[in-house]
């Protein structure tokens, strides 16, 4: 195999969710059904088995239906060595200033190990449950004023002053540093396909996650975020089998067990959702059927039942690797999995499908 | 019921009476293990809950405990919280997070804040009362999530629409953390009384605290606890700890620390902090409750000094005017909770079980020396 531009730049990044461990299928529920309370040894499972295939980060989710991603981390950091967490935020909910305290405080139990999802919420009516009562757009300004606020403590160069039309401090301080051997700052990742997103990305983060989507449609959309000097990622399950034979059996797998009430959740998330990320990977999925494969591998056939994070990669190992470098090829440097069988998901991963990424775009500069 | 003893975690490391920047240095990036240590000695000794504060130059209270209950078994994280920077819901999931991670065991120590400069710093710009109208209102937000979903609700300052939390505060003791309010205003002590299950005030002569739990309003509702913040210095004669705590306040001195101190207290809006210093001008207000380090180390130092018969003696003379829970500080040395475990908690114990003639006992007649 040879892919053009695998062998360009730095090695891909791989990060993995954690938010199915001990509930797998948990978002073919309804949302006030989804437990609270999720199984904290297939967590730490989870965890530890990332680590040891090669995942740098596990993402923790941010919403209602869930516990506190940065606590949880905390007590999943103390079980696992290396690991990292990428906390979800949402910007709306605290002062960044009271937001920079818990983040660097984290970071002193945890040094080196805690990295940032800034999301602005998909449904106006969750957000309502946190007093935020925003638009989409507006969610974005905040978020804006929020991170240049945090970013200012992270400098250290003194007392930080800002006035802005959401966020107003005087001579603000965090005397807990923020702790890591390799950075002054954590480092930031925002979620969002709307430009907005693709802004904020351009001036606070270093990477911006977007729903998968295939390789012709992404590099346009990417390219001046990219140009911008701003990574792009994408976020999107995976479904690696040894032959495709296996992988689409898996799809089947899946598609029963998501069971028929899941499309009527996902029909009425639609609805609610303001998030442009949300709504064109619904759409992406429209078509049904064979259409369901906007590519050999790119699958949107799960999302009407289990929704847009379940845009999933499917294939055999090669058919995956082909993949991910075509992705590279175009720009797209990390990656955010999903796996519907995390421990088994991500232990293929690294042992079959990482080897073979890392020997095609070979020794690295 | 048995009076209950919390005790403030120390976050410097072992001695507190350090200098300048490197005691502001270790506050902010206390060592966890030491921290961790602290919190198992205390959980042998028979300290209810480690008290966690909070302010700008210290980790994040939530965040810095989980760690530590995670390290321990039974010991409880009384965690200082002030209303008004965050989102109530966001809150709540937070403390039910804490308590499913640890077995119910965080409390919570709801304040106002008291440095008007320090809350425009996290952009909070309301004034005094202000503050304790929202604190009002977002504990009622708190504990209609802790009552169960979905929770409405409409005021000044707060508005919650068809609010859920999917993960529920966990503990086989009650359905919603206890509540520990401070403050000597009469905004405090209404706050204190629509929502909190422990009213925390800085101490006084017993006498003094009777009559104004007795006759203070607004009046305190039977099912209210009553908690005073307090420090402690026992030493095995009374001589002793009077030179100890002597010994403290003149190291202190030597430090210029009270400078800081007094000028922290001026800018200070909190009605506790000012009257509480206005106190220290007479040094014994009873024979053993000394306010000699109050103007160095600020309110909580008002000291039980003395014997482990004097200070059990003492806390129990409070027992009968009312308090039943004891924040207490050591603000010196570590290991001081650990002799307050060892000599002067079982003597209370003891006397609680009525096996002994001290709880009948009166104070000497030491006068202040």
């Amino acid at each position: 195999m040879s892919v053009p531009g695998a062998r360009n730049g730095k090695p891909l990044r791989f990060h993995w969710s954690l938010s199915q461990a001990g509930s797998r299928l948990r978002s073919s529920v309804r949302r006030e059904d989804m437990p609270g309370l999720p199984d904290f040894g297939a967590q730490l499972d989870l965890c530890r088995r990332a680590e040891q295939s090669g995942i740098e980060s596990l993402l923790m989710a941010i919403g209602f239906t869930r516990p506190d991603p940065l606590l949880l981390s905390l007590a999943l950091g103390a079980e696992t060595e290396t690991i990292k967490f990428m906390v979800a935020c949402r910007p709306g909910l605290l002062s960044p200033v009271a937001f920079v305290q818990q983040v660097n405080s984290a970071s002193a139990v945890l040094p080196g190990r805690i990295c940032l999802n800034m999301v602005m919420g998909h449904t106006p009516k969750e957000l309502g449950y946190y007093g935020c009562f925003l638009p989409h757009d507006e969610r974005f300004e905040q978020a804006d004023e929020f991170l240049t606020v945090c970013r200012a403590l992270w400098r250290g160069d003194g007392p930080v002053d800002f006035q802005g039309r959401h966020y107003r401090v005087a001579a603000a301080r965090v005397g807990t540093p923020f702790v890591s051997p390799a950075e002054a700052s954590p480092e930031i990742f925002v979620g969002g396909n709307s430009s907005q997103a693709a802004d904020l990305a351009a001036r606070h983060a270093s990477c911006l996650w977007r729903f998968a989507e295939p390789p012709e449609s992404l590099g346009p959309r990417i390219a001046s975020v990219l140009a911008g000097g701003t990574e792009v990622g994408l976020i999107v399950s995976l479904l690696a089998r040894p032959t495709r034979e296996e992988a689409l059996r898996g799809t089947e797998a899946l598609l029963a067990a998501a069971g028929g009430e899941a499309r009527e959740v996902h029909q009425r998330l639609r609805g609610a959702t303001d998030s442009v990320a949300y709504a064109s990977t619904y759409g992406l999925a429209d078509g049904g059927g064979s259409s369901a494969w906007l590519t050999p591998c790119l699958w949107t056939g799960a999302v009407p039942s289990l929704g847009p994070p379940a845009i999933a990669l499917v294939g055999s190992t090669e058919e995956i690797v082909e993949t991910l470098l075509q992705y590279k090829a175009i720009g797209v440097s990390q990656f955010l999995f999903l796996g519907w069988l995390d421990l088994d998901e991500v232990t293929f991963f690294g042992r079959e499908v990482l080897p073979r990424v890392r020997a095609e775009e070979g020794p690295c500069l | 019921m048995p009076l209950r003893f919390h005790w403030r975690l120390i976050q410097r490391g072992g001695a507190a009476a350090g200098r300048g920047e490197r005691v502001a240095a270790d506050a902010a990036l206390p060592a966890l293990d030491e921290q961790a240590e602290f919190c198992r000695a205390a959980e042998e000794h028979g300290i209810d809950s480690v008290l966690v504060d909070i302010n700008a130059g210290k980790p994040d209270p939530m965040v810095f405990a989980l760690p530590l209950a995670r390290a321990t078994r039974k010991l409880k994280f009384l965690v200082a919280h002030r209303p008004g920077l965050m989102s109530p819901a966001l809150f709540v999931q937070q403390v039910n997070t804490f308590s499913a991670l640890s077995g119910g065991r965080i409390l919570l120590n709801v304040v106002a804040g008291h440095s008007p400069a320090e809350q425009r710093a996290y952009g909070d710009w309301l004034d005094h009362d202000e503050r304790y109208r929202r604190m009002d209102e977002y504990l009622d937000v708190c504990r209609r999530f802790w009552g169960g979903s979905p929770v409405s609700f409409q005021g000044s300052y707060y508005r919650v629409e068809e609010g859920r939390l999917n993960t529920p505060f966990v503990s086989s003791e009650s359905p919603a953390p206890e509540i520990f309010l401070g403050g000597s205003s009469p905004q405090a002590r209404e706050v204190a009384v629509r929502h909190a299950t422990c009213w925390m005030r800085f101490a006084d002569a017993p006498e003094t605290v009777a009559r104004d739990l007795a006759d203070g309003l607004p009046a305190l509702p039977p099912s209210l606890t009553v908690g005073l913040r307090l420090s402690v210095m026992v030493r095995p004669t009374a001589a002793e700890a009077v030179s100890e705590a002597r010994r403290l306040v003149e190291e202190a001195q030597a430090s210029r620390r009270g400078e800081g101190e007094a000028r922290f207290v001026r800018a200070s809006d909190s009605l506790s902090m000012r009257s509480t210093l206005a106190l220290a001008e007479e040094e014994w207000l009873t024979p053993y409750l000394w306010a000699g380090a109050v103007p160095f180390y600020g309110a909580t130092a008002l000291a039980l000094v003395g014997t482990p018969e004097d200070v059990a003696a003492s806390l129990l003379e409070y027992g009968r005017a009312g308090v039943s829970q004891f924040i207490l500080s050591s603000w010196s040395r570590a290991d001081e909770m650990v002799r307050f475990g060892r000599e002067v908690l079982p003597l209370v114990r003891r006397a609680e079980l009525g096996s002994t003639s001290l709880a009948g006992r009166s104070p000497g007649s030491r006068s202040g020396p």
